[in-house]
């Protein structure tokens, strides 16, 4: 839906007329310059993707550490299977607690395997349970961000 | 991979690039990188500044190359882009408004003696190269331009008519057809 612009005066004999001269501009347009450097636009181009790339991991991957950490605090702060609270917060909370145990019990077998038998899971303050949370999640986003790294 | 970059369309280059292909879109760039910047080139920017602006147009892009649907080529797509990023940016210094008249341009040949586009649009004021380099060089229609630039319909068609009436004027030697050592991009 391009507009045209249609000259008034008349075009003499040997003179390109204003419906032949509108597509020969066009063409003249797409025609690209041959440029010297096209090599280093296109190189810079792509380091420029490439920064901006790592930038966003990195800010994607502190952000899910943030979270992570905020998630296990605040989970562990909660006091699950309160006998105050209601009976679907009580069914939930018997759930999580479920989980928890499973987890806690296979964690200390492997722990047993490894001849950390004395390191009793059960045994550990809310504070040492949280670091080893946050300790996890942080290794695990590290990894995440080592091999994202390794595919750029 | 089967087929290597060189022999992928636009089309399919820029799907892979949406779902995250650097080095699709490095092709992509390197197919059409000159292009975008002559355009930016000829709209009247610094090469310099063209260059900076058409990688941000290259940049963003790639973010939005999932909107690239393939109903235009690709080169036109991110030539808009680039158009649109230069109007806001003469748009901040209001440059386009001022009329610079180069009436005493001779005609505009090569080495070659075969006319050369970027040095007609040099005798071209900077509202008429710029408007005409939005119509014919980044296919924007007449409306468009006036509402990218804010100008009034009647002033960008005036624009580009005079601007065309020059360069018809500039590039046209006597008994020559137009022509450039130039290349398709």
């Amino acid at each position: 839906m391009r507009g045209s612009s249609r000259p008034d005066s008349p075009w003499g004999a040997r003179s390109m007329s204003a419906d032949e001269f509108d597509p020969e501009i066009e063409r003249l347009f797409a025609r690209s310059p041959l440029l010297p450097d096209a090599a280093l636009f296109t190189a810079e181009v792509e380091q420029k993707l490439q920064k901006g790339s790592r930038v966003r991991v990195l800010a994607l991957s502190l952000a899910g550490v943030i979270g992570g950490v905020v998630a296990v605090r605040e989970t562990m702060s909660v006091n699950i299977g309160s006998s105050e609270g209601v009976v679907a917060g009580n069914a939930l909370g018997q759930g999580i607690r479920s989980v928890s145990f499973n987890t806690q019990s296979a964690v200390q077998t492997g722990l047993d395997q490894l001849g950390l038998a004395n390191l009793e899971l059960g045994s550990m303050g809310g504070m040492q349970m949280f670091w080893i949370a946050a300790g996890a999640l942080i290794a695990l986003a590290a990894a995440g961000v080592m091999r994202l790294s390794q595919d750029m | 991979m089967t087929q290597s970059l060189v022999d992928r369309h636009d089309v399919e280059l820029a799907a892979l690039a949406a779902a995250g292909g650097r080095r699709e879109f490095g092709e992509l760039v390197r197919r059409h990188g000159s292009a975008v910047r002559g355009l930016l080139r000829r709209m009247g920017a610094q090469p310099s500044l063209a260059d900076d602006i058409a990688q941000d147009a290259f940049i963003q892009a790639f973010e939005r190359c999932a909107e690239f649907r393939g109903e235009g080529t690709f080169a036109a797509w991110v030539k808009r882009i680039a158009a649109r990023l230069y109007i806001k940016r003469v748009a901040k210094e209001a440059r386009y408004v001022a009329e610079v008249e180069n009436e005493d341009a001779a005609p505009a040949t090569d080495h070659a003696g075969l006319v050369d586009l970027d040095e007609a649009l040099k005798g071209l004021s900077e509202p008429e190269r710029l408007c005409v380099s939005l119509c014919h060089g980044a296919g924007m229609a007449h409306p468009e331009i006036a509402a990218a630039l804010n100008l009034p319909l009647g002033t960008v068609k005036s624009h580009v008519k005079r601007g065309l009436d020059k360069l018809r004027a500039r590039l046209q030697p006597p008994g020559q057809s137009l022509g450039g050592a130039q290349h398709v991009g």
